[in-house]
């Protein structure tokens, strides 16, 4: 299937979840999801298209909290992004770990760093942080401050 | 006697420029076995540490331990911006507090990523250091 | 009272020659790879350095064994260097069976490094020895069929005085063929007694961090440091009483002397700079195909009389 015909087939299929779909370029394509029909959409592009899940990005951006998933169809040379807007005070999707491993640990991390909660995740352990690093403050938020008294901040000159 | 201090390399999370660098000492070209240098396999063998990249919690805790376990005299020398003060990362969340808060430091090599040269000769100057004192 | 004499002529005597070597095999090593190398005194150095440093003793260890250990193996390759330079000298002390007994004691070093492994209580360091005992097992039968071949030629005996007296009238052993075969089998297996490439799996494998000598560090380490180097001496001395007829010291001989030496010296460092490491089942099979079957060869050239 070209590139256009997959994008065809995509709006068909997911006709209400998809609110938007931006064409970036030649090899990337934004669809924009509603946060239920996630894992419908990653099933499909994962196990029919045999699309590869290359890695999440999250971003807070000021309105809400952001998660893109990457997938990549290689043999015509398409990057399409998944895009999630999840809700600042309490931002819960369900997870994609039970569909495929490779989002295990992706969610792991974006969990301890920017504070989304996945439904359903296996084991939703501490992935890189330290152990004494304080529950509930999350590093990547817009609204984080230093919590360690003892962090020296200055170059000292 | 330092006519053959055995280096120890350890990385505490560097985006490994300053590794190739001192990787790139130990070999034909900039030769340092020729100053009696070899490069030590295991921390009880070693009597200098080259600690590269800035220091985050979790290998602050290892490089402690790793510091303790060196037989003493050893000395710790600090390669790259990244270890001297934190570099760039001055302001992230997960490097609180440069190298000589965590380890007695005795020489630092400026640079991102220093030469070659400059790593021989910080090491020269090191060992005029050492003796000057004695 | 000459034995004590003998002693500190065996230990001193092959220390500095056995220092002389090291430096030897790193200059050679670094020339082919076209850098400068040491300083002259730099195994002293290196030596003296670890004298000066703490010895620390991990907590899962068992002490007595973990400091007794370089003792063991510096020991027996004293007693080696001095029982080979009281033959060599033709002090007419050899008794019967000496070549067994250093046979014995030859394989001592190996089992010290050995101990030493096991006694650390580090994980890493059992592997390393591990390795060490099947290596060991896999080149003490070479080992002994090449030996095997000077004892059949020099009369069926068993000491070391009659091997070299019959190597001073009838030629070395080495210019027959089966001597030669012996003497490529015996090559093959001074490398892996001295822990060096191809056959080093044991000591440098776990490359990063060095095998049963991990947990040494101070006196411990510079013991087996010394033991290795002098090691280095010792076994081309036992392969030239064996095969090429004994160093001699008087007249043009001492000319000799040295070239057959520094001849098996670099023979050792050139194949070791020259091959990559074998893992340690492809060098069990090393051993234990190709090597067993040559030395089978020269044994039966022996008897055969060539």
């Amino acid at each position: 299937m070209t590139r256009n015909e997959i994008i065809d087939d995509l709006k068909k299929r997911f006709k209400d979840d998809i609110t938007n779909i931006f064409d970036k370029s030649e090899k990337r394509v934004y669809v924009e999801i509603k946060p239920e029909s996630l894992e419908r959409c990653a099933t499909y592009l994962f196990k029919d298209l045999k699309a590869r899940f290359n890695i999440a990005s999250g971003v807070d951006t000021r309105l809400h909290i952001e998660i893109l998933y990457h997938f990549s169809i290689e043999y015509i040379n398409l990057l399409i992004s998944l895009r999630v807007k999840l809700k600042r005070e309490k931002p819960v999707i369900n997870s994609l770990a039970p569909v495929f491993k490779g989002a295990n640990w992706i969610e792991r991390e974006i969990h301890e760093i920017l504070g989304v909660e996945f439904r359903g995740h296996p084991d939703l352990r501490r992935l890189l942080l330290s152990e004494d690093w304080p529950e509930g403050v999350y590093p990547l938020r817009r609204d984080y401050t230093e919590w360690d008294k003892t962090a020296i901040r200055d170059r000292g000159v | 006697m330092l006519k053959s201090p055995w280096v120890f390399h350890f990385s505490t999370g560097s985006c490994n420029n300053c590794d190739i660098e001192v990787l790139d000492c130990l070999t034909p070209r900039f030769d340092i076995e020729r100053f009696g240098m070899l490069l030590a396999p295991s921390i009880k063998h070693a009597d200098v540490i080259l600690v590269t990249g800035s220091c985050n919690r979790k290998s602050a805790v290892r490089l402690k331990r790793l510091y303790e376990q060196a037989p003493k005299p050893c000395l710790v020398v600090a390669i790259g911006e990244c270890s001297l003060s934190r570099g760039m990362f001055i302001y992230s969340y997960n490097c609180p507090v440069p190298l000589d808060k965590i380890v007695p430091v005795d020489a630092y090599i400026p640079g991102c990523p220093p030469k070659p040269e400059a790593i021989i000769s910080g090491a020269v100057k090191l060992i005029e250091k050492i003796k000057g004192n004695l | 009272m000459y034995v004590i004499y003998l002693i500190v002529y065996g230990f001193i005597l092959t220390a500095i020659i056995g220092l002389i070597a090291s430096w030897i095999d790193r200059k050679v090593t670094a020339r082919i790879q076209y850098r400068k190398g040491p300083p002259f005194f730099q195994p002293v150095f290196d030596i003296l350095k670890l004298m000066g440093k703490e010895t620390l003793i991990p907590k899962g260890a068992s002490k007595t064994v973990f400091l007794v250990a370089p003792l063991i193996g510096f020991s027996s390759v004293v007693v080696v260097s001095t029982l080979l330079w009281v033959n060599n000298n033709n002090m007419s002390n050899s008794f019967l069976g000496d070549i067994i007994v250093i046979f014995y004691l030859l394989a001592i070093p190996s089992i010290s490094i050995m101990i030493g492994g096991f006694a650390s209580g580090n994980p890493l360091s059992r592997v390393g020895a591990s390795r060490e005992i099947k290596l060991l097992l896999g080149y003490e039968l070479p080992f002994i069929l090449a030996i095997l071949v000077p004892i059949i030629k020099s009369g069926f005996s068993l000491r070391l005085e009659d091997i070299i007296s019959y190597q001073a009238q009838n030629g070395a052993f080495a210019t027959y063929a089966s001597g030669i075969l012996a003497l490529f089998v015996c090559i093959a297996v001074i490398q892996a007694k001295l822990g060096l490439v191809p056959f080093d799996s044991p000591e440098a494998e776990t490359e990063i961090i060095a095998g049963p000598m991990v947990e040494y560090s101070g006196t411990g380490l510079a013991i087996f440091r010394l033991m290795k180097n002098m090691l280095l001496f010792t076994l081309p001395f036992f392969l030239i009483i064996l095969f090429l007829g004994g160093l001699n010291f008087d007249g043009i001989h001492i000319l000799y002397s040295a070239i057959k030496y520094i001849i098996l010296l670099l023979v050792i460092t050139l194949i070791r700079n020259t091959n990559p490491r074998l893992r340690i089942d492809q060098a069990m099979r090393f051993f234990w195909g190709p090597v067993t079957g040559v030395a089978v060869i020269a044994v039966i050239l022996a008897v055969l009389g060539k």
